[in-house]
Order: structure tokens, then sequence, then C-alpha cells
């Protein structure tokens, strides 16, 4: 350091590197001559002139910033096309360095992120790009959608539920109907996923109230009502599907498995049976036509039967019913002759005791004594349901029967 | 209030032009600003600050562009530049920072804190134009080609360099002059940090070291008006996008603490590293000044073909450890890498800031804390953004030691409040270590490395303050009344050893006589003259039991003793002090 040295005029330090003062006049030139007011118009001229150097040299590098985040952008799209999505998550972050608010190259790079494949902790990263779009317009159904998609990824119903409504009440820019529609439909399916089957049936029925009249939608919509347990409300969507459509192979499908499912086994072999005759493959209505077919023919409380012919099918369920009860007592090594508490024995005991009466002939004769052994057989199928699993061909048909309170019976 | 005639507007052919009047009206409106008006004087330095705040907000606007710039044409559009560049880019820096540096700005070395605080305390706040000039040129080359140092000391330098030379051009008062260098601080800082109220308590906590109304008003005034041009020009987005906080349990605290320990030893760790190196850096031969910052940005290369995010100011890979972009392995080799690499720059002589490298080793780190726990809690810990987002204040409270501003900062940048309690927790912890093994904070270690011994900011908060209540005694004798008769007086004021009797008015207020003056009076007087008539007009000032003993020395003057008077009651005399008992305690308290 240098020695100190003061100024004779004065009398403040000179500092480091000086070699006059700089604090008295006449040694600062031009600038020192000038009065206080004079030197502070210069500088607020001075001040005018730097603010517009300074936003003439901002608008010039915004713009080539604008330019670079458009070509990272393009990019990124290209990746994006090429199934490059890592590529594409660093073309896209490069886009949104040089421009930082562009909402578009956020939403871009939040949907990129949630690609499969990115690697879990992207989620992350997306949401926060989201929720700043979705601060910056809350009524952006695209976001709310990207955001449902997030929520509903890890299971948070509730916030699913806000978002995949702000995206089905939000602005769509394009095809509102469309998209709303297709918001919606997204929405049923993680409901179904979720178990939450009357909010999407409550759903299902705000969107069946404005279907176009489009027989594969309405199918579709049908279809998912059918999941909701929506019977009557997916049969008049596949009613109306087949007005337009007669033919629709899933329209006649849906049909038969609402009447199956509200019990109509006559209307649901006649649809299913339709069905099959347009599509063969249809697995799901060949089994639920079968199974149709079994409980109209087992059936003893048709009301065209003779007597004769009920007390026959009544005789037939009773033994078919006590060969169920055997065969799932010994499944489950409950003997059925010796006394307990397990309800297989209660209803052997029970079943054993009407036995002797339940033959054909007697079954003809007396309609209280029918009614009581299909009780017992009703009560055997569900019992050994709950105990050995969902049986198949006439068993199941007789726990059909019992599951509608006795089949056909008045 | 005198008001200097004004010419007025009109030419010698009495035809008044346009331009004229408008400068005759300016002069008319602007009278107030000639020399000798003193109470102006405080008028033009508040108006001052609202300029030097749009100047030192524009400057910074162009100092970002031009690093932004600079980093553009050096390694191209893309985030991963080929190894080529990173390793020729910051070498060929370098070696032009160097030359720029030592040939024509030496000046410009360093961060900027201490070259302010130099000026404020040494040079009566004089810092010469051309190292704002210099500073400019020197940085954003250094930070656009990879040095590992960031652009807000740098502003903070630039924005007192500003007010300095307006300040002197308007011929403000030496005091003003003084002062008007931490008021353009302000500004840089605030414009350079998008956050106005970090940067004044930064100003007021590490430069100016007290809270001075006089200059409070002018430095929020300038900080304010910074930010509002740099926001009008760059928008007004945060530094980074702040991920939602909230505290998952009140356990959580206890990771905090974990970071605020991991932050503190990593504070002192980078303190050490720059401590040793650089003064065995500085004492090499001068010719090796040339190289070193070539040398150092060669090094950066190195590591940044691995980890480019440590070269430049790093704060877009600040926001992406903040959204969980990086595993907690490869947040800790960052902030490792950064300690390294921020080291290398600035201890090779590289112009450039501390403040964001320590903000991205802070963020780095507190993300990989909170990566490792919540690996290992994952029941325990919320989101890595506020993990990082406390760790960059756990740093600043660490390595710079500035407890408030790092708590006010993290605030200020979050926007969330309910974040205070880790940050407290973290930043207290993190500074405690950091004060335990390192004595001297970083800034004062540097300027004494420098050869300066400037006032320790940490040290004056730290200073053990004695008050009149240390020192004041019992008073010996009886006061006495003013109207009481001169002999009574006597009497009683006999009665005891002290030579200054107090005499007090009824009202509160206090008189004292000698007790050789009283002798003389009541020999003198007549009958029934009483005390009133022997005392001067002027009481006695007074001092309360809480007064720092400066005060007590400053209001002492000529006076034996001063009467110690209580706050409530100011008939009541809690004692007295007087020299003998201001030096006895100085000298006790050493």
């Amino acid at each position: 350091m240098e020695p100190e040295r003061k100024c004779p005029q004065c009398g403040r330090k000179i500092p480091w590197g000086q070699a006059q003062c700089p604090f008295c006049p006449g040694h600062g030139g031009y600038l020192w001559s000038l009065r206080r007011d004079t030197f502070l118009l210069i500088t607020i001229v001075f001040l005018i002139l730097l603010f517009v150097v300074t936003g003439f040299a901002v608008r010039i590098y915004h713009d080539v910033e604008k330019g670079y985040a458009q070509e990272w952008y393009t990019h990124g799209e290209d990746d994006l096309r090429a199934g490059r999505a890592e590529a594409a998550l660093t073309d896209f972050r490069t886009a949104l360095s040089y421009s930082h608010d562009n909402d578009q190259y956020q939403l871009r790079l939040a949907q990129a992120l949630m690609m499969p494949g990115v690697g879990s902790a992207a989620g992350s990263e997306a949401r926060t790009y989201l929720q700043n779009l979705l601060e910056h317009e809350p009524g952006n159904a695209t976001v709310n959608l990207e955001l449902a998609r997030l929520a509903a990824r890890d299971h948070a119903v509730p916030d699913a539920l806000r978002f995949y409504h702000g995206a089905i009440y939000g602005e769509w820019t394009d095809d509102p109907v469309v998209r709303r529609r297709g918001a919606r439909l997204e929405l049923v399916g993680f409901l179904l996923e979720a178990g939450q089957k009357d909010s999407a049936r409550a759903e299902l029925i705000a969107l069946a109230t404005d279907l176009p009249p489009d027989p594969a939608l309405q199918t579709r919509v049908g279809t998912l009502l059918l999941q909701a347990k929506g019977y009557d409300d997916a049969l008049k969507l596949f009613h109306q599907a087949l007005l337009e459509d007669p033919n629709l192979p899933a329209a006649l499908a849906g049909s038969g498995e609402c009447h199956f499912q509200n019990g109509d086994y006559s209307q649901a072999a006649r649809y299913l049976a339709r069905a099959l005759q347009q599509d063969p493959h249809l697995t799901l209505a060949a089994a639920r036509l079968n199974a149709a077919q079994l409980v109209l023919a087992n059936d003893p409380f048709n009301h065209r039967l003779g007597n004769m012919e009920r007390a026959r099918r009544a005789a037939a369920d009773f033994g078919l019913a006590l060969n169920r009860l055997q065969s799932c007592s010994a499944q489950k090594g409950v003997d059925l002759k010796s006394a307990g508490g397990d309800p297989l024995q209660t209803l052997y005991t029970q079943a054993s005791a009407l036995q002797p009466r339940a033959q054909q002939q007697n079954l003809s004769r007396d309609s209280e004594l029918l009614s009581q052994a299909m009780d017992s057989v009703f009560a055997i199928e569900q019992a050994t349901a709950r105990a050995c699993g969902e049986p198949e061909g006439l068993d199941l048909a007789l726990l059909l029967m019992a599951k509608e309170q006795g089949g056909s019976r008045p | 209030m005198s008001v200097s005639p004004v010419t007025p507007p009109y030419p010698p052919d009495g035809q008044p032009t346009l331009a004229l009047g408008i400068w005759a009206e300016f002069r008319r409106r602007f009278a107030w600003v000639q020399e000798g008006e003193r109470l102006k004087e405080t008028q033009l330095f508040l108006l001052l600050a609202v300029i030097i705040g749009l100047f030192g907000g524009l400057a910074v606007v162009l100092f970002r562009i031009a690093i932004d710039w600079t980093k553009l044409l050096a390694f191209g559009s893309g985030m991963t530049p080929p190894w080529t560049r990173l390793l020729m880019v910051p070498t060929i820096g370098g070696l032009a920072v160097a030359y720029l540096v030592i040939r024509f700005f030496p000046r410009a070395r360093g961060s900027g804190v201490n070259q302010t605080k130099a000026a404020v305390y040494i040079f009566d706040g004089y810092i010469p134009f051309n190292t704002v000039i210099g500073k400019f040129i020197t940085c954003a080359l250094a930070i656009g080609t990879g040095q590992s140092l960031g652009p807000e000391d740098p502003s903070l330098q630039m924005g007192a360099g500003i007010a300095s030379a307006l300040g002197r051009r308007l011929r403000l008062s030496r005091e003003k002059v003084r002062l008007i260098a931490p008021v353009g601080a302000a500004a840089g800082l605030a414009a350079a940090f998008n956050a106005p109220i970090s940067a004044v308590l930064f100003v007021i906590e590490e430069v100016i070291g007290n809270w001075n109304a006089g200059v409070l008003g002018a430095i929020v005034l300038s900080a304010v008006s910074s930010v509002i041009v740099s926001r009008w020009f760059l928008g007004d987005q945060a530094l980074f996008r702040i991920p939602a906080y909230h505290l998952i349990h009140p356990a959580e605290l206890l990771a905090y603490a974990a970071l605020g320990v991991i932050g503190g030893v990593s504070s002192l760790a980078f303190v050490k590293l720059v401590a040793y190196t650089r003064p065995r850096l500085k004492a090499l031969p001068r010719w090796t000044q040339y190289v070193q910052p070539a040398v150092a940005g060669l090094l950066i290369g190195i590591i940044g073909i691995w980890f480019p995010q440590v070269m430049g100011a790093g704060y877009g890979f600040i926001d992406q450890a903040m959204h969980d972009q990086f595993t907690w392995q490869v947040l800790a080799l960052l902030a490792a890498f950064k300690i390294i690499s921020t080291s290398l720059s600035f201890v090779s002589g590289t112009p450039g800031g501390m403040f964001a490298p320590t903000l991205f080793i802070g963020a780095m780190l507190g993300a990989a804390v909170g990566g490792i726990e919540h690996h290992f809690f994952p029941w325990l810990t919320g989101g890595l953004g506020a993990y990082a987002l406390v760790g960059m204040g756990t740093l600043f409270a660490g390595f710079l030691r500035v407890p408030l501003t790092s708590v006010f900062m993290v605030l200020e940048v979050s926007g969330n409040y309910s974040i205070i309690l880790p940050v407290m927790v973290s930043n207290t912890i993190a500074y405690l270590i950091s004060r335990q093994y390192q004595e001297t904070s970083l800034f004062d270690l540097l300027s004494r490395q420098d050869g300066m011994d400037l006032p320790s900011m940490e040290e004056r908060r730290e200073e053990v303050s004695v008050h009149v209540e240390d020192a004041m005694r019992t008073y010996q004798a009886n006061v006495l009344n003013i109207e009481e008769p001169l002999k009574t007086a006597l009497a009683r004021a006999e009665a005891s050893s002290e030579s200054f009797v107090f005499v007090e008015d009824g009202a509160g207020k206090w008189f004292g006589i000698k007790k050789e003056e009283l002798r003389r009076q009541a020999a003198a007087a007549q009958v029934g003259t009483t005390l009133r008539s022997v005392l001067s007009v002027e009481p006695l000032p007074h001092v309360h039991p809480d007064h720092a003993l400066e005060e007590a020395l400053r209001r002492l003057g000529d006076l034996p003793i001063l009467p110690v008077v209580n706050r409530a009651n100011f008939h009541k005399l809690e004692g007295v002090v007087g020299l003998r008992e201001i030096l006895q305690v100085y000298h006790a308290v050493g």
C-alpha cells in the first residue's frame, strides 16, 4: 500500500491509485464545472437515454432468445415424434431456458415428463410446471386434464376429481365438445378403476344427456354404464344405438347383458343370440346366453309351464342342489351328517328332512311344498357359492334364479 | 430560504424560445438543488437514491444480458456444449480477463463487497467510475465463459460505483458521499437478486453494520427503484420456480437440523479452502497472475465435461435441483465440485461474486440431504425443493455469515412464510458451527488478506455494550430542593462526602452545584434566599440506567457527575455517574 496522502484543498484522503483529489472541483474536467441543477438535468437526460438503450438491447436479446427457444422447441417435437423422450426433454428444457414463461413450452415439457419410461421423479417436475400454468390460467382445460392425469397416477382421488372437473368445465381451444366428452370419459375410467361406481354412474348419466346420434359412442358409454351398474340407463343407450344400427353386435350384446343383469333372461337370451349371430366371437355374450338359456330351461316358476313340468323342474333342481351341497362340503372338509354350527350342515339337515317329499308327484300337487323345495335349493346355491365360489352350468343358473329371489316366481 | 435569481427565458432580441423556456422552468423548479442549503441536501439525497436505483437497475439489466450473450457466443445455445468448447472457452476467457484486470482494471478484482466496504470506511465513499466499467466487462466475460462465479456481488459494487460517481459530481458533503455508496450497493444487489428486502438487509448487515435511520430510507428507495427497473425489462418471475412447501411432520425439523450441520461443515470447508489457497496464489510471481484465471478456467472446464452445471452462475440448475431432476448422489457431487470450482475461480483473482455459487452449493446440498432422508424416511420428508431452498439459506448463513439476510432471503425468494421454521433451525445451526470453528468471517478474512482492517460487522454486532447501569454508583448526599433556603441547603450538603450536590425542582428537572460554590453563595446571601437564585437557568443533562456509556460520556461534558434518573419517575435518582466510573468500566471490559 502506498503512503496515505491528503488533499491540500479539502483535507480528504486521496484514494489509492489517484494522482489528484477526486473530490475537489477543478480536477474532474468539464463535469466538475457544472452547477448542480445542470448536472442533475444532464443525469436525467442520460438516464432516459440509458433507458432507451437498455430497452433496445433487451428487445434484441429477447428476440435472439425467442429464436433459440423456437429452434429447440422444434427439435423437441422432432425428438418426441422419433420416440426419443429423453432428448426431447433436454430440448424442451433448453427451449424453456430461453423463454421461461412460455406456456406452450411448459405444457409440452410437462407432457413429455409424464410420458411412460421417463422416470418416476419427473412427475414432480411436471406438476410444478402445470401448477405454474394453472396459476396463470385457472380455467385452462388442457392443464387441468394433465394435472388430473398426474393425480390419477398418484391415486389422489379428490385431486383427480377436482382437476378432471376443471378440464370438463374449462376452456378448450379446439373442438370443446369432443374434448370435454373425452375428459369425462377419462374421468369415468379413472373412477371405475378406483372402485367409485356411483360417482362414475353419475358422470355417465350426465354424459349420456347430450350424446350425438353416434351408435359407436352410445354403445361405448352404455358399456361403461354397464360397468358402473347403471343397467337401465345403459339399456336406453343401447336401444338408441340399435335404432341407428340394428345389427351393431356390441349394442346387442350390451342390451342382452342389461336384461341379463336385470333378471329378464328371455329378453337377454333374445339379444344375446342376435349379438352372437352378428359376431360369434363375443365370448362373454356366449357365456351369458348359455346361462340365460339354462335359467329359462330350469326355472320352475315360468308361468307358461304346466304343473307336471313345473314339478319336474323343481325336483331336478332339488336333486342338483343336494349334489352341489355334498360336493362343496367335501371340498371344504365339512361332515354333513354330524351336527355342528356350519351353515352347510344346517342346510343339509333341512334338505334331508324335505327330500322324501320332494318328489315330482308330490310337488305337482302341492305348490306350497314346491315353493319350500325351491327355497331350499336357492339357500343351498347361495351358501355353497359363498363357501366354494361361483358355480358353473346348471348350478350357476340356479344361483342366478336365487339372486332374482326365485327366478320368475310370481 | 434563499433562491438564486433566475434569468428570464428571453434571448437578447426579447423573444422567448421553447428551449430556453424549458431550461428556465427547470432551473426554477430545481433551484433548491443549489449548494449551501443544508436541509435541501437531505431531499437531494433521497432524489439521488431513486436516480441511483434507476441507474443501478439499468446497469444490472445490461450486465445480465452481457453475461448471457457472452455465454451464448462462447458455448452455443445448447445445454450440453461439446467438450472442446468446455475446455477452451474458460481457458481463453481466463486469459482475457486476467489481461484486462491487470492491465486496465486492477480494482475490479474480487467479489465487490469488500471493495465497497473499503470505499465506505477508508476512501470516504470514493469508487472510481472505471471500476464500474471494469467490473462490468471483466465479470461478464468471466461468468459468461464459465468461471464458477456469480453476478450479484459485482452488481453490488457497480451500484456503489455509480452512486459514488453521482454523489461526488453533485458535490454532496463528505458524510453523504460516504453514505451514498451503500445506497448504490443496495440498488445493484436488489436488481441482481430481484429481492429488495434481502438486498437492503445485506447492505445493512454487512456493509453499513447498523440501522442508520439517515440512510435507511435512501437504501430502501434505491433498492425498490432498481428492482422496478429490472422487473420492467426482465420480467417479474423469481430466480427459481418455487415448489409448494408444507411441513409434513414436526419431526421433519430434525431433518432440517441435520441439513444445518452438513451445511455448517460444508461452509467451513469452503471458507478454509479459500482462506488457505488465496494468499498462496497471491504470493506467486506476478507473471503467474496472467495465467491463474486461465488455469482455473481449464480445471473448471475439465470438471464441466462431466458436470457442466458447475460452470457459470448456475441458476437454471438450482431450479432443476429444486424439482427432483438429480439423484442425491449427483447433487452431492455437484455441491462438492462447485466448492472446488468456485474456490479455483475466486482465488485465481478472477472477478466475480460468491453469492450465486453459495446458493448453488446450498441448493445442491439441501436437495441431497433431502434425497437421502427421503430415501430412508419417506414418510417424514416433503419435496426436495423445500430442502434445496432451505439449503441455500443455510450456506448463506454459514459461508457468508449473514444470518438475518439468509432467513429473509429464503422467505423473499419462496414467498412462503411457513418455511421460516426449518430455515431458522438450519441456518442457526450452520451459523453456529461456522462461528465455532472459523473465528473470522469470509469477508473479514479477505480484507485482512488484502492488508485492510475493515470493521467487522460480525464483531460489531457482537460487541459487548456497556451501559450506564454498569458504571453508576450510589449518590452519597441528600437531594436538595430548589426552594430550600441556602443556609439549610448548605447544612444538608455538608452532611455528605459528595463535592457536587444535586438539586431537584419538583418537576423532574435536575440542577447541580459544587459544594464549594454553595458555601460561597451561602456566606454572601441574605436571609430567605433560596437555592433557585444561585443555580443556573439550564437544568443538568441526565441519563437513564440503560443508556449506552458512550452517551453518558457525551452528555457529561465538563460536569463532575451526571444524575442517573429513573425512566418512569424523573424525580427518582437511581445513582450518579462520573468520568472516573466510566473509565473504570471501560478498563474492566478491555
